[in-house]
């Protein structure tokens, strides 16, 4: 097997293992905190008998781990159960709303990577210049406020004084676009529906411009860091001593190896992404999973809760297992070491 | 030809930061003819690598930099030259080794990959296949028994030794006429160090590359240069055949390095605190030599 090969099957075996601990984990959790669910969903009106049909039918009243029991022969037929807030099986409400956060998240990340990576090394280039002034204002910018605030901020400036972009949803409602992937901004496109397409991406500017605000800035000032620190090594000392033209250096010589913490920090910010697009979600009313998963904590919905949460863990893991692969991809040191994951 | 292959004359080099300016050469003559081997002794910080990189018109271009006197590569002006002809000259006429080889190699890069990189720089058009072809070649010159792994093989991969051997056949494989060492193999043992300048000796020999030989140790360059300037303090103290310096070293500042020979370590020079009020201020040239 390759050692990328090698690399890829440790962490997912990994990855499945801790799954089942974050399982394990919100399951209980989500029983322990009061209230009584079937309560919840009946409402007040219903009657003792009907609650306890209720929990009888949720397996409420066996022990714990025999509810486990249940909920793992669920997953094994790719089943988690069924909502009490929606009626519907959980996977189905998660298929529908968790494109619509995935798809926030994304843009959010490509324009962290698209932004912060070349702010950072013009900033490494010209140290002290204007691009350099300007990532220092973003990162502090970033740091000094969490999303969900410049989410208000930038609603309040684009979209409310200076109406540039619409305030609220992920699409004009005049759109009618067919649920092909869930992803607006493909759908759009792949119906042929430029008008659609761009009204679409006016609407998401602003949540994901204020969710990857603070990666932008961390991109950006990490990757100026490791580019100058690179610039001071003897390889690239070694690489001007053989002539090569200065922007063949900046971009064959240094970039690659500088590239490493700048794509483990991204990968944590995607990480951070996903609990800060809940906030974001909810200023811009963006119809994506954090309503969804706020409603159903409310409710107590057990099996929503719990499908939510493994989603978003999911979620996680795989951002992390793709930044862990890029990272063994360009540095062959991590690639060629064996054992190690 | 008529002139030397390299001639510095009265270079002086300053850096100059807003709180303080170091004179790093204070007007050093030197030159290598073609086909020479000259070495540069002294000790740490006494200005060595910065003569290096003003042959290599690596400070040039720096700012905060004052240089006066004049380099001459080939009877060329290099401070005449725009800065692109000066890269220009780099790793096709004038290459150089570092100090420490493991971190001089690009850590992401397969060594084929700077093989074809530096060939590169003489012959745009080289292909991977005829690139791996003539690295190979140069690598068995180096004494590596099997280059077709080295080649595929990451600097972290390889002992230092082997690193150090891949950048001499790097520095060495578009036959440039100067070749310019600083300090090779320092950073590794002293056996190692040994051989590397043996390997050297021999290809210099074969390539007919002048060379300048970087060191704070005069035992290591006694084998291998042909004459020898030592430099204290941004000062050529003392020149001449490498066989006269050693038998005869005129300048104080000679007879403690020579002192210091027998000891091959990286402690440099034993103490000088006895005598040293006679070379705090070193003359140009001790006029016995001059
Ligand atoms: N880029 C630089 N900026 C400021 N001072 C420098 C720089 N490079 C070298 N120097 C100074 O110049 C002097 C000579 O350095 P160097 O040539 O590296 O010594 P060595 O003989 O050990 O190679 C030292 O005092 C060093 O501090
Ligand atoms: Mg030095």
């Amino acid at each position: 097997m390759t050692s990328v090969g090698r690399l890829l099957t440790a962490r997912l075996g990994i990855s499945i293992l801790v799954l089942l601990g974050v399982s394990m984990l919100i399951f209980a959790i989500a029983r322990v905190i009061p209230g009584d669910p079937a309560r919840i969903a009946l409402g007040p009106n219903a009657t003792h008998e009907q609650v306890d049909k209720l929990r009888a039918d949720l397996h409420l009243n066996e022990p714990i781990w025999k509810q486990y029991g249940y909920f793992l022969h669920d997953l094994s037929q790719g089943e988690l159960g069924q909502s009490l807030y929606t009626n519907r099986p959980v996977t189905t409400d998660i298929a529908q709303f968790l494109p619509a956060t995935l798809e926030l998240i994304i843009v959010a990340g490509v324009l962290m990577i698209g932004l912060g990576l070349p702010l950072g090394i013009l900033a490494a280039k010209h140290q002290g210049g204007t691009i350099d002034n300007l990532v220092r204002i973003i990162a502090l910018l970033g740091v000094s406020a969490p999303s969900f605030v410049w989410a208000v901020i930038l609603m309040l400036l684009f979209a409310f004084y200076l109406p540039l972009f619409p305030i609220a949803g992920r699409i004009a409602v005049e759109f009618d676009v067919p649920t092909i992937t869930g992803f607006l901004l493909v759908d759009t496109l792949l119906d042929g529906q430029i008008a659609a397409f761009v009204d679409a991406l006016r609407h998401i500017a602003l949540p994901a411009f204020a969710l990857a605000l603070s990666g932008i800035g961390q991109a950006a000032r990490l990757t100026r860091a490791n580019m100058a620190e690179t610039y001071h090594s003897p390889y690239i000392e070694m690489a001007r001593s053989y002539g090569f033209p200065e922007w063949r250096i900046a971009r064959r010589y240094a970039f690659k190896p500088s590239l490493t913490p700048s794509l483990t920090i991204i990968g944590l910010d995607f990480a951070a992404m996903l609990g800060n697009a809940f906030l974001v979600e909810a200023i811009f009313a963006w119809p994506g999973l954090s309503r969804y998963g706020v409603a159903v904590i409310l409710r107590k919905d057990l099996n929503a809760i719990v499908g939510t949460v493994l989603i978003i863990s999911a979620a996680f893991l795989i951002a992390n297992l793709v930044v862990d692969l890029l990272i063994a991809l360009i540095n062959p040191r991590i690639r060629y070491s064996r054992g190690r994951v | 030809m008529t002139h030397p292959l390299l001639n510095i004359h009265k270079l002086r080099i300053a850096f100059r930061t807003h709180t303080k300016q170091t004179d790093a050469l204070k007007g050093i003559s030197l030159h290598i003819n073609s086909d020479e081997r000259v070495a540069l002794v002294g000790e740490s910080g006494s200005g060595k690598s910065v003569t290096a990189r003003a042959v290599l018109g690596l400070l040039q271009q720096q700012r905060g930099i004052e240089i006066g006197g004049r380099i001459e590569f080939e009877g060329q002006d290099v401070a005449l030259l725009k800065d692109s002809e000066r890269r220009q000259m780099r790793g096709t006429k004038i290459s150089m080794i570092f100090q420490d080889p493991v971190s001089s190699l690009n850590p992401v890069f397969r060594i084929e990959t700077e093989f074809l990189e530096v060939l590169r720089r003489t012959n745009p058009k080289v292909t991977l296949p005829a690139a791996r072809e003539q690295a190979e070649e140069m690598l068995r010159k180096v004494s590596i028994d099997d280059p077709h792994r080295v080649l595929r093989s990451f600097p972290f991969q390889l002992s230092g030794g082997m690193n150090q051997r891949v950048m001499i056949a790097l520095a060495l494989i578009n036959a440039p006429s100067l070749l310019i060492a600083d300090e090779p193999g320092t950073a590794l043992d002293v056996t190692v160090q040994d051989q590397t300048l043996r390997l050297m000796r021999r290809l210099v020999e074969d390539h007919r590359a002048a060379v300048l030989l970087i060191s704070h140790n005069l035992g290591v360059v006694r084998e291998f240069s042909d004459r020898i300037y030592v430099i204290y303090r941004g000062r050529i103290v003392e020149e001449g055949p490498t066989g006269a310096v050693f038998a005869d070293p005129i300048h104080p500042y000679t007879r403690a390095l020579l002192a210091a020979v027998p000891r091959i370590t990286k402690s440099g020079i034993p103490k000088l605190v006895d005598d040293i009020s006679q070379f705090t201020e070193p003359c140009e040239i001790h006029p016995a030599r001059a």
